[in-house]
């Protein structure tokens, strides 16, 4: 029970963590030219001054789900469908 | 005015005309608009900026319609997407809620995937040859579904609350996910939701209410990112187009939702599969002759 308990806090805490880190790299997507966008980002391009916005929205909308996946997870235990 | 010949306002009005039933017909839109223009000998490339730009006022006029179409639906299931926020959970007698999330759920794929891979699925199968090739397969692919539906039994509840009973989330995605299969111009989006839903568990009434709900945010939100090119540089020369085009293709795809809502209701997808497949198996041997 209380192992149970610990690996859902990890899941949300992971949850959270990720959806933190693809929010700033939709920023990062939006922001940046292709050219100055780090080397292990898809998309890089040297010299290319294109902006990926969609790969922006992709990481926008993944990372808001795991903010929606961390609130289902944390709300009240009742008996309710799992959350997706 | 080069570009002003190659879509006139005739044009125009007949692929919009097009645009409107075909994109809620499980017959591929994207299919249609590369074939007929081929057909018809018109110099339109599906590739071309101003026909993309053309195609973008039509697909937002068709999002527009769905939206309107289910505007009463689209109330419910968003206040029940705010209760399960809320709430922080679903509730198992919220239909709306959990139709609301089946939505989302089947979106994310779909989104993400025409995001990353429109571009170069468009690029890979631009020509009308390989649109008439798909399109044949469409019709092989609605009628397996037809073939591998399991059979809804009947039950004494609303549209939406059968729908939310019956799919669950993995259906959803994977839903969501065969919707991305129409990026390749000849496979139909409504025909994959449907044809999906119906292996999933619905009934062809249901299976095509949920492939509508799940298409208008898809449609929309692919319009609105292009909206951009309409209003910019690209739609020069096209925007008059633009307009009459979103305007009959608004007007038709009006008709076609009512129609495919009523048609559903005791019909199946096969007259739709034995059409796709002799349109194809028929364009791909003329193109081939021709």
């Amino acid at each position: 029970m209380l192992r149970a308990m610990r690996n859902d806090r990890l899941l949300v805490a992971l949850a959270v963590l990720a959806g933190i880190v693809l929010i700033v790299i939709a920023i990062v997507y939006w922001v940046e030219p292709a050219r100055s966008l780090p080397g292990f980002f898809p998309g890089h391009e040297a010299g290319s001054g294109h902006h990926h916005a969609k790969h922006g929205i992709a990481a926008f909308v993944i990372g808001l789900g795991c903010f929606v996946f961390a609130w289902f997870r944390t709300g009240p235990k009742r008996p309710m469908t799992t959350a997706p | 005015m080069i570009l002003a010949a190659l879509i006139s306002y005739p044009r125009a009005i007949v692929l919009g005309l097009l645009q409107g039933v075909s994109e809620l017909f499980p017959v591929s839109s994207l299919g249609h608009s590369v074939i007929l223009p081929r057909l018809l000998g018109w110099n339109i490339h599906q590739n071309d900026k101003y026909f993309v730009t053309f195609l973008v006022a039509t697909h937002l006029a068709t999002a527009i319609v769905l939206f309107i179409f289910f505007w009463r639906d689209w109330v419910r299931i968003l206040k029940g997407l705010g209760r399960s926020l809320r709430d922080r959970g679903i509730d198992p007698a919220d239909s709306d809620a959990k139709l609301g999330w089946l939505l989302v759920v089947g979106t994310i794929p779909a989104g993400l995937l025409g995001l990353l891979l429109e571009q170069k699925l468009r690029s890979a199968f631009a020509s009308a040859q390989s649109a008439a090739i798909f399109l044949t397969l469409n019709g092989l692919l609605l009628y397996a579904a037809e073939l591998l539906r399991r059979r809804a039994p009947l039950a004494d509840e609303d549209d939406d609350a059968r729908i939310a009973r019956r799919l669950t989330w993995r259906a959803a995605v994977g839903i969501g996910t065969v919707q991305a299969i129409a990026l390749i111009p000849g496979f139909s989006r409504s025909g994959a939701t449907m044809g999906g839903g119906l292996v999933a568990g619905l009934s062809n009434k249901n299976a095509a209410r949920f492939a509508f709900l799940l298409a208008t945010p898809i449609i929309g939100a692919a319009a609105i990112l292009k909206l951009p090119e309409l209003f910019g540089h690209a739609g020069d020369g096209v925007r008059g187009q633009a307009l009459i085009g979103a305007l009959c293709s608004a007007g038709t795809a009006f008709l076609a939702v009512r129609f495919l809502m009523r048609f559903f209701e005791t019909r199946t997808l096969t007259p739709f599969a034995i059409y796709c497949f002799s349109a194809g198996l028929a364009c791909t041997i003329w193109f081939a002759v021709s």
